[in-house]
């Protein structure tokens, strides 16, 4: 039987009506948001780590109902309204952080979550950061670089845009 | 002189493309895409024994699943396809072959409802006895995997042996192995295994396929790696036309072989061609763990070489037995055996020359493409073996290496001569940079350290007739597009295409774009592997962009009344300075130029190129030997820095050096990625990664909590990747394929470390924490070698060493 969840998405009050096993990841994907990706549904690979309420969480892992009152970020909530791209983002295409582009993301939201917590961070923080996202084509290290990279300028900026609610 | 003026042509560091739609989350991959509520949705149901008759599959209780519209079995869908060869049905017909495949498949409404379905459907088998042992495999044949190999079509350069478990053998027969054995001052003899590995990619397979009620014609959207591939695979099997099949390949999220050929599709196609089902798009979406039991992985092998030395140190002869254990198909994986054969004596050169590589079926999941194809497997064991033999012979191992290495003009073991490198070069940076001669102290307390290297080499692995071609259309406002059916899944080929044909045509990169493949568009090229698209579509693209600016030169320089030579286009203003003239490419370039006389000429410009490689001879089937087996060697180096902990078997990389003679870099930013990516998934392999499986051939590893690859912590603090640019004669840009190559030598680069770090030898792959750490207390025990070669007859191969004194 399927229940009502209300939550903001990307900054907007959004209503979705849900069976209580549909994970967040479906029910994102149902409504068309597909940046979260399926990668496992296991909780393995974090293509679908979104961030609700400032936390990166790997949305196959929560219940829809459970974004009850909460703000929910995805990765196209980071992109400004004139569609330029967050400085995360940038930094991602900048640094030659992306290949295929399924782990990315996820991998930004992470990146996102830790660097409102951590704006000036060691290469070390950023692993530890990012260890729960795969990423099978880079190797990493342009990504460490990209993290880095959104750290200086969003420091720069005084302020990290796109700030979740 | 150089026609055309650009920024962002070949060699340029620039932006990727669809880099800024796969950052915002726009871009769809084939999981993405909407077809509404007439889609259905599949799932299969999977043999809960390795090896068994089917008695009966009872999917009563399925039917009444709410949602579940149809169940259809292995007999309602008898078809048979494969690439190299026709051994693989979608589902088990009568007989299952390993544990987890397809015997039936549950059409559903809602993903739920299939899975719900799925659960409900029960078979009952007479279950046979299973063989797992490749070894044992391909040496007695009182189970047989495939009895009907004999009826299995398939293309003239493989050799299937029916009545026993090979399903390829291919061999090298060169001079007198026997002889020169026998004069040779040192013998070495070794072996070497690693289990199956996974691609790992992060995106699971996904498909849709449609079939059009009233004329019978097949959509399929689907993550493949090589549209067109799909297509005549599907069409062979089916015995339908091509113009009748359409494949959309969206974006994929990443390959590494896994989605080569075809994978999933047929699986799909079992539900959509389905009476009951016709004329409704059907999903087959591969849940994580079911990824490994559905399509391939890297085969398991065995490899067995016996190395013959003379007092200086040259290699005179060399023998060897490669196992590669195929699982149940081997319709793609017989191709890899060919490629190890061919390289077999990896980057030496040897006269002597005795391979036998074989494809062995066992009752297990299936093996077939995958990154490195084939040399990964080879040079894991010969980079090895040549460090053993170097010290063998008292030698150091660079040394020996450059001494036995095969120089630009020597034959390599196909009789082919060598094409043009600079592995001297490589090799000597790669020693500095990881400071190979010189012991350091562990910078961890307690830990050892040691430092190891290995070469690598790879060619395309591709018939001789692989084929390319590409379009080049420009369009009314100077923009261009691009129709080039590789798919760019991370490599960066839509990039480096795009600075080809900026560099051809003048035009700006950005104003360049390029579609993924669809084979209603796009013009046929055969797949996307091997690490041959920047050279063999490169070729094409560039004759493409090249006929497109020759037609324009000729437009513009009878619409100017001059030369076309006086003519140049700049940053995508097309001029001529003697006459003045500096326009922007406008409408004229599709509609038709006013010429002088009154009349219009043009019309749409459109480019057009086409490639084969000339002259690759499939070599000879009972010697080997071919004047040109293969189109280019790629070569390079790894050196490796590491440490371990004596206490516990853990292993930390400190540093990597990594290098290849790539001939040109296209497209630097992405060089520098496909060897940064490739060495940490070659050293992710070498370190962590294995498929396991019970007794019973129960798949123990089928996600990432038990298949583990690297994350950002293991990365190595210190990557160099670098290249050299030698270039290739036949070639686009003097460009070699780079694409695989990184992952070839991390693994044996990193056993010769550890090697040099503990002072015993381990012969299996992957050098886990657990593997290492009984090596230490072997080591203690005054072993000199590890091995733990999982079965009985794979355990003979202990016995192959110690010949010399």
């Amino acid at each position: 039987m399927k229940r009502d969840v209300h939550f903001i998405l990307n900054g907007r009050p959004v209503t979705f009506s849900v069976e209580p096993r549909t994970t967040l990841l479906r029910a994102l994907r149902e409504y068309g948001v597909t940046s979260v990706k399926r990668g496992c549904e296991e909780g393995e690979c974090g293509t679908c780590t979104v961030v609700i309420d400032d936390l990166a969480q790997k949305s196959c892992m929560v219940l829809a109902l459970e974004a009850e009152g909460k703000s929910v970020l995805t990765v196209e909530g980071l992109v400004g309204p004139k569609g330029e791209l967050h400085p995360i983002q940038q930094a991602f295409v900048d640094e030659g952080a992306i290949q295929c582009g399924f782990c990315t993301p996820g991998m930004i939201m992470s990146a996102y979550a830790f660097l409102r917590k951590n704006p000036d961070p060691t290469e070390e923080d950023i692993r530890v950061a990012l260890a729960g996202n795969l990423c099978r084509c880079t190797g990493y290290i342009p990504i460490f670089r990209a993290v880095q990279k959104a750290a200086a300028v969003m420091r720069e900026l005084g302020h990290i845009p796109g700030r979740a609610r | 002189m150089k026609q055309t003026v650009t920024k962002n042509g070949v060699g340029a560091w620039t932006e990727r493309k669809y880099d800024v739609e796969k950052a915002a989350g726009t871009l769809a991959f084939t999981d993405d895409l909407r077809f509404g509520p007439e889609l259905l949705h599949a799932r299969a149901v999977r043999s809960t024994v390795a090896h068994g008759e089917i008695l009966s599959i009872d999917f009563s209780e399925a039917l009444k699943v709410k949602g579940v519209v149809k169940v259809v079995t292995g007999k309602d869908f008898v078809h048979r396809f494969g690439l190299y060869l026709m051994d693989r049905t979608p589902m088990a017909i009568g007989k299952v072959r390993y544990m987890g495949e397809p015997v039936a498949l549950v059409i559903a409404e809602s993903e739920e409802a299939a899975e719900e379905g799925m659960l409900k459907v029960t078979a009952k088998y007479r279950e046979l006895p299973p063989i797992f042992d490749p070894v044992k495999a391909a040496t007695d044949n009182s189970v047989l995997v495939h009895p009907e190999l004999e009826t299995y079509d398939h293309v003239d350069f493989i050799t299937p042996f029916p009545g026993t478990n090979i399903g390829n053998w291919f061999r090298i027969r060169r001079g007198d192995v026997d002889k020169a054995f026998s004069e040779a001052e040192y013998i070495v003899e070794e072996a070497v295994n690693c289990p199956q590995i996974a691609h790992g990619f992060l995106e699971p397979h996904c498909c849709i396929c449609r079939e059009e009620p009233a004329t019978g014609d097949l959509t399929i959207w689907s993550t493949a790696q090589s549209a067109f591939a799909l297509r005549d695979i599907v069409a062979k099997g089916l015995k339908y036309p091509l113009s009748k099949i359409r494949v959309i390949a969206p974006p994929i999220g990443g390959g590494f072989g896994g989605k080569a050929g075809m994978t999933v599709e047929a699986l799909c196609l079992a539900g959509a061609m389905n009476p009951d089902v016709r004329g409704r798009p059907v999903k087959l979406h591969i849940p994580r763990e079911e990824v490994l039991l559905t399509s391939w992985v890297r085969q398991a092998y065995v490899a067995k070489i016996k190395l013959g030395i003379d007092k200086d140190g040259k290699i005179i002869a060399i023998r060897n037995t490669f196992y590669f254990d195929t699982g149940i198909s081997a319709e793609y994986g017989a191709n890899p055996v060919r490629s190890a054969g061919y390289s077999s004596t990896g980057c030496y050169y040897i006269p002597n020359v005795w391979t036998d590589s074989y494809a062995v079926y066992t009752n297990k999941p299936f093996g077939g493409a995958y990154r490195g194809f084939g040399l990964p497997e080879l040079m894991g064991a010969m980079e090895v073996v040549i460090d053993i033999a170097a010290r063998k012979v008292g030698m150091d191992p660079i040394e020996f290496r450059l001494k036995n290495i095969l120089k630009p003009g020597l034959p390599t073991c196909t009789g082919m001569p060598m094409n043009n490198h600079a592995l001297d070069t490589i090799v000597g940076k790669v020693v500095d940079r990881i400071k190979l001669n010189e012991k350091e102290p562990a910078t961890r307390k307690g830990w050892v350290r040691g430092k190891g290297f290995a070469l690598a080499l790879k060619a395309p692995a591709m018939p001789a007739d692989a084929a390319s071609s590409a379009i080049v259309k420009i369009l009314g406002d100077g923009t261009v597009e691009l129709l080039a059916a590789t798919m760019d899944m991370g490599q960066g080929a839509y990039t480096a295409y795009s600075q080809m044909v900026s560099e051809e045509l003048g035009i700006p990169i950005e104003k360049i774009r390029c579609p993924y493949p669809d084979t209603q568009s796009h013009p046929y090229d055969w797949q996307t592997v091997a690490s041959r698209s920047c050279w063999s579509m490169g070729m094409a693209v560039k004759r493409a962009a090249s006929d497109a600016r020759q037609k324009l030169l000729a437009l513009y320089a009878e619409y100017w009344q001059v030369e076309p030579e006086s003519i140049t286009i700049e940053h995508g203003i097309v001029k001529c300075r003697k006459k003045g003239k500096a326009e922007p490419i406008d409408e004229h370039i599709q509609s038709g130029f006013p010429m002088p006389d009154g009349n219009y000429k043009g019309g749409p410009v459109i480019g057009t190129g086409s490639f084969v490689p000339p002259d690759v001879i499939y070599p000879d089937a009972e010697t080997g030997q071919s004047p040109k087996s293969v189109v280019h060697f790629t070569v390079g180096a790894v050196g490796i820095d590491v440490e371990v902990d004596p206490a516990t078997g853990a292993v930390e990389v400190n540093k990597v050096s990594a290098g290849y003679d790539v001939g040109k870099a296209i497209s630097p930013m992405n060089v520098r990625g496909q060897i940064q990516g490739g060495t940490v998934q070659g050293i992710s392999a070498g370190l962590m990664e294995g498929m396991y499986y019970d007794e019973h051939g129960r798949l123990l590893t089928p996600d990432f909590t038990d298949y583990k690859i690297a994350t950002a912590l293991d990365v190595p603090p210190d990557l160099d990747a670098f290249w050299e640019e030698t270039p290739e004669e036949l070639s686009p840009y003097g460009n070699r394929g780079v694409g695989e190559h990184s992952m070839i030598s991390p693994a044996p680069a990193m056993d010769n470390a550890l090697f040099d770090a503990l002072g015993i030898r381990i012969h299996s792959y992957p050098l886990g924490r657990e593997r290492v750490y009984k090596a230490i207390q072997a080591k203690k025990k005054g072993e000199t070698d590890l091995w733990e070669y999982p079965y009985a007859l794979e355990q003979s191969y202990k016995n192959a060493i110690k010949e010399w004194k």
